[in-house]
C-alpha cells in the first residue's frame, strides 16, 4: 500500500542520511546546474570543516594501521627527513601565522593543498589495490579519501566563491612525483613509499583542517567562536 | 649535504631506539619526553644521567634545529628556556614552535652528544588536564538505591579549543572511594558526561584526563572528584528485587479458588457433572420408581405378579367366597347329578354348556336366579335325557325355591350375619323334615326321570367342585374323592350300593354335602329304585367327595356297614368360612361329634348355634 511504501522509503532515507552523517555525507548544496543558489557560508564552512576532520581521521587511522601493519622492524625513522611534496607550499606554520595570513590567502592555500593531493590519493588506491594481501583497512579509507578529498574541494571552491567571488587564481599545486616510488619493486622501497605517502597525507588533513576550523571561526564568527 | 644528512641520520636513527621510551640504565642524561599541551608550544625533559656523587664537568645543553622549506640550512640552536619548564627541561614558546616541521633536537653534555631526537610537534600533544570537574544529580531510581549524575568539566585552559585549534577527547574514570579500581569510560569529545547507577549509599571518585582525538597518548589526569551522593529514603525498598513470589503464589491461590468455587455452585450441570460426577444410585430392577410416585398401582401389580411370590390379596378372597358359594349349590345339585356327570359324559359340549352354565351358577347364591338355571340345564343333557339334567335343574329350583321358602322362614330364626349363601344350608340342616319332602319331591322327580337318567347323569350328582385327580384314558375326569372311573360307575347301576350308602349316617356326609347325605338317607328307606336312583347319586357323591368313601361304597354292599362305619370319609375340600361376627369354623362333620342328627346334616357349614352346642 502507499502508507508501507511512503514509511519505507522514509525509513530508507533516514538510514542513508544517518550512514551519510556519519561518512561526512554532504547535504546537498545546490542542484546541479542551478545558478542562482545560494548557500550560507556557515552551512559550506560547517560541511567543509566536517569533510576536514572526517578526512584527517581516515588518514590517521590509515597512517596507523600501515604503521602497525609493515612499518614495524623496519626502521622507518626517516619521517623525519623525507619532505612532502606538499612543502613547497607555503603554508602557515603555527596558529598565529594561520590567524594572521589573510583568510583569502588561507583559502587559496588550502585548495592548492587539496589539489595536490588529488592524484596521489588516485593512484594510492590503485597501488593499495595492487598491494600483496591488501589489508582492506587501508583500502577503504583510501578509497573513502580520495573521494571525501574531492568534495572538499567543491566545497572550498564554492566558498572561495562567495568570499572573493570574481577571483580565479590559476589551478596551482604541487605536482607529485612518488608514483615511481610505489611501483618499485622492491619492497622496503614500496614501503617506505607508502609510509611516506601516508605520513604526508595525515599531516596535510591535519593542517587542512586546523585552517579550515581557523577560518571558519574568524569569517562566520567573526572571532568569537 | 649528504654527509649531513647522512650524520643527522645516523644520529637519528642511534636515538630512535632511545627515545622509543625505553627506560636506560645509562649514565648519560637523555630524553625523558617531549610534549606539547596545547599544539603551540612544546617543551622536552631529559634526565640527568647523575651519578652518586658525580657530576657530570659540563652542563647539559639542547639544541635544536628544525627543517623549514626543504633545507637543512639552520644550525643547531640551542634551547631558549632551560626554566620554564623546570630542571632539565627546555621549554619552546610559540615563537619557536612550528608545526607540521620536523625538529630534531639533541642533547649535549661537555659538548659531547649524548642524546639527540626527533619530532614533529603534532606528534607530542599531550594536553593538560581538564579543570573545573563538578557533579550534578540527573535522578534518582524508584527503588531509591541508584542514582545517576552528570559530571561536567572544562578543557584545560591552554588548549585553544574553542577555535578548534586542537581538537580534545575526554576520558572518565570514577569509582567507589573503598576501590581500587578505576572504571572507565568511553572517550568522549564532549565536556560533560552522565555517569549512571551510581549507588546512594557509596561515595565515589571522579576524574577525568584528555588526548588529542587521534593521538594516544593522554595528558595527565585531572584532581579527583568526590561524589558524595544524597542519603537514601527511610523507606527504601531492599537492596535487591526480589521477584514477589509470595505475592504471586496468593493470588495464584486466590484465582484458582475462585474458579473452583464457581464450577462447584454454578448452575451448569454439563460443568458440575465434570468435577463432581454423580453417585449411582441403586435401582430396583424392572420397576420406574416413578410408577410408584405416580401411584400407578395397576402397572406396578402387572410388574410383580411376574413373580410368582407375589399375588394379590384380594384374588384370594374372591376365590374363597367362590369355593364357598360353590358348595352350597352343588349340595343342591347332588342328588340329581351335578357337574361331575356332565363332566364325564361323552358329551362334551355339554359338558363345557354345563360348566358354563354351572359357572354361572358358581359364585352365585343358588337361592338367586334359579331360571338361568333351570334354562341352562335344560339345554344340556348329559345322560341322553333332558329330565336327568332338569332334574337336579329341578332339583335345584326345588332347592331353590326350597331354600326361598326356607330362606323366607329362616330370615328370623338365623338373624345372624351369615351370608346368603349359607342359608339353605342352615336351613336344610335345621329343617330335616322339609328335607324328606325335598328328597321326596327329589325322589319323585327322579323316579319319573330314571329312566332317563343314565349313568352319567347320576354320576352328575356330584358337587360343583371336584378335584380332578386323574384324566382316564378314555377321556373322562376322574375326580378325586372317588378312585374308580366315574366313567364306569352308573349311579343307575349301583341301586344296592346306593342304598347301601343311604344309610342315615350324616356324619358320613362331606362337609359340604350335607343335603346330599340327607337325600342318600332318605331315599335309601323307602324306595331301592329310587335308591338305586339315588344311591348312585349319593355314591357317586360320595366317591367324588372321598376316595374313601368310593372304597367302601364299592365294597359295601349294604347301608348298615356303611352307616357303621365310623370311618368318616374325611372331604378333600374342607371349607372354612369364617363369619363375621362371632369367627365361626366350618368343621367336617366327621371330626366332631355330632349329637344331633340336625347337626349331622350340617353341610359342613356350621352356625354358631350349633357350634355353641358342639363347644361348652
Amino acid at each position: 500500500s502507499d502508507n508501507t511504501a511512503g514509511s519505507l522509503l522514509l525509513l530508507l532515507l533516514l538510514v542513508s542520511d544517518l550512514l551519510l552523517c556519519q561518512s561526512v555525507a554532504s547535504l546537498p548544496i545546490c542542484p546541479s546546474g542551478a545558478v542562482n543558489c545560494q548557500v550560507s557560508l556557515r552551512d559550506l564552512f560547517d560541511r567543509a570543516v566536517i569533510l576536514s576532520h572526517y578526512i584527517h581521521n581516515l588518514s590517521s587511522e590509515m597512517f596507523n594501521e600501515f604503521d602497525k601493519r609493515y612499518a614495524q622492524g623496519r626502521g622507518f625513522i626517516t619521517k623525519a627527513i623525507n619532505s612532502c611534496h606538499t612543502s613547497s607550499l607555503s603554508t602557515p606554520e603555527d596558529k598565529e601565522q594561520a590567524q594572521q595570513i589573510h583568510h583569502e590567502d588561507l583559502l587559496n592555500l588550502i585548495l592548492r593543498v587539496l589539489r595536490s593531493w588529488n592524484d596521489p590519493l588516485y593512484h594510492l588506491v590503485t597501488e593499495v589495490r595492487g598491494m600483496q594481501e591488501a589489508p582492506d583497512a587501508i583500502l577503504s579509507r583510501a578509497i573513502e579519501i580520495e573521494e571525501q578529498n574531492r568534495r572538499l574541494l567543491e566545497g572550498m571552491e564554492k566558498i572561495v566563491g562567495q568570499v572573493h567571488p570574481g577571483i580565479r587564481e590559476n589551478e596551482v599545486y604541487s605536482v607529485w612525483s612518488g608514483l615511481p616510488s610505489l611501483q618499485m619493486a622492491d619492497e622496503d622501497t614500496r614501503l617506505f613509499a607508502f609510509y611516506n605517502l601516508l605520513h604526508c597525507l595525515r599531516r596535510d588533513s591535519h593542517k587542512i583542517d586546523n585552517y579550515l576550523k581557523l577560518l571558519k571561526c574568524r569569517i562566520v564568527y567573526d572571532s568569537n567562536c | 649535504m649528504d654527509l649531513w644528512q647522512l650524520l643527522l641520520t645516523l644520529a637519528v636513527a642511534g636515538s630512535g631506539s632511545a627515545f622509543s621510551g625505553s627506560e636506560d640504565s645509562s649514565e648519560k642524561p637523555k630524553f625523558t619526553k617531549c610534549r606539547s599541551p596545547e599544539l603551540e608550544t612544546f617543551s622536552c625533559h631529559w634526565t640527568d644521567g647523575v651519578r652518586h656523587g658525580l657530576k657530570n664537568a659540563g652542563s647539559v645543553q639542547l639544541f635544536y634545529i628544525r627543517r623549514s622549506t626543504q633545507e637543512w640550512t639552520q644550525e643547531w640552536k640551542e634551547c631558549p628556556d632551560y626554566v620554564s619548564a623546570g630542571e632539565n627541561s627546555c621549554y619552546f614558546n610559540s615563537s619557536y614552535t612550528s608545526i607540521w616541521i620536523p625538529y630534531c633536537i639533541k642533547l649535549t653534555s661537555n659538548g659531547g652528544t649524548v642524546d639527540q631526537k626527533c619530532f614533529s610537534v603534532e606528534e607530542i600533544v599531550q594536553p593538560d588536564p581538564p579543570i573545573g570537574l563538578n557533579w550534578t544529580l540527573l535522578n534518582i531510581s524508584l527503588t531509591g538505591i541508584h542514582a545517576d549524575i552528570q559530571v561536567r568539566w572544562e578543557p584545560p585552559p591552554n588548549a585553544d579549543v574553542q577555535k578548534g585549534w586542537i581538537v580534545l577527547k575526554y576520558e572518565l574514570q570514577y569509582k567507589e572511594v573503598n576501590e581500587s579500581q578505576w572504571k572507565m569510560m568511553d572517550p568522549v569529545l564532549s565536556t560533560s558526561v552522565p555517569v549512571y547507577s551510581l549507588r546512594l549509599d557509596k561515595e565515589y571518585e571522579v576524574r577525568v584526563r584528555s588526548r588529542q582525538r587521534n593521538s594516544e597518548k593522554y595528558g595527565e589526569f585531572s584532581e579527583v572528584l568526590y561524589v558524595t551522593l544524597p542519603q537514601m529514603s527511610p523507606f527504601a525498598c531492599e537492596e535487591d528485587f526480589q521477584f514477589p513470589w509470595f505475592l504471586i503464589i496468593i493470588f495464584g491461590i486466590f484465582g484458582l479458588t475462585m474458579i473452583l468455587f464457581l464450577f462447584i455452585f454454578s448452575k451448569q450441570q454439563r460443568i458440575k457433572m465434570l468435577i463432581l460426577p454423580p453417585v449411582p444410585v441403586p435401582k430396583i430392577k424392572g420397576i420406574d420408581p416413578d410408577l410408584l410416585k405416580e401411584g400407578k398401582l395397576e402397572e406396578v401389580n402387572t410388574i410383580l405378579a411376574i413373580h410368582d411370590n407375589y399375588k394379590p390379596e384380594f384374588y384370594n378372597d374372591d376365590s374363597w367366597v367362590e369355593f364357598i358359594e360353590l358348595d352350597i349349590d352343588d349340595l343342591d345339585e347332588k342328588t340329581e347329578g351335578s357337574d361331575t356327570d356332565r363332566l364325564l359324559s361323552n358329551d362334551h359340549e355339554k359338558s363345557l354348556n354345563i360348566l358354563g352354565a354351572k359357572d354361572d351358577d358358581s359364585g352365585r347364591t343358588s337361592c338367586y336366579e334359579p331360571d338361568i338355571l333351570e334354562t341352562d340345564f335344560n339345554a344340556s343333557d348329559v345322560c341322553d335325557g333332558t329330565s336327568e339334567v332338569a332334574q337336579p335343574q329341578r332339583l335345584k329350583g326345588e332347592v331353590d325355591l326350597l331354600c326361598l321358602d326356607q330362606k323366607n322362614q329362616n330370615n328370623s330364626p338365623s338373624t345372624d350375619t351369615t351370608p346368603t349363601t349359607q342359608q339353605p344350608s342352615i336351613i336344610l340342616a335345621k329343617e330335616n323334615k322339609p328335607r324328606p319332602l325335598l328328597i321326596s319331591g327329589t325322589e319323585s322327580t327322579q323316579q319319573a326321570a330314571h329312566t332317563q337318567l343314565s349313568n352319567p347323569s347320576s354320576l352328575a350328582n356330584i358337587d360343583f367342585y371336584a378335584q380332578v385327580s386323574d384324566i382316564t384314558p378314555a377321556g373322562s375326569v376322574v375326580l378325586s374323592p372317588g378312585q374308580k372311573n366315574k366313567a364306569g360307575i352308573s349311579p343307575c347301576d349301583m341301586p344296592p350300593e346306593v342304598a347301601s350308602l343311604c344309610q342315615a349316617n350324616f356324619i358320613m356326609d362331606n362337609a359340604y354335602f350335607c343335603e346330599a347325605d340327607a337325600k342318600k338317607c332318605i331315599t335309601v328307606a323307602p324306595h331301592v329304585e329310587a335308591e338305586s336312583r339315588v344311591e348312585p347319586s349319593f355314591n357317586q357323591e360320595d366317591i367324588y367327595i372321598t376316595t374313601e368313601s368310593l372304597t367302601t361304597t364299592a365294597g359295601q354292599s349294604g347301608t348298615t356297614e356303611r352307616a357303621v362305619s365310623s370311618e368318616m370319609p374325611v372331604p378333600d375340600y374342607t371349607s372354612i368360612h369364617i363369619i363375621q361376627s362371632p369367627r365361626g369354623l366350618v368343621l367336617n362333620a366327621t371330626a366332631l361329634p355330632l349329637p344331633d342328627k340336625e347337626f349331622l346334616s350340617s353341610c359342613g357349614y356350621v352356625s354358631t348355634d350349633q357350634l355353641n352346642k358342639i363347644m361348652p
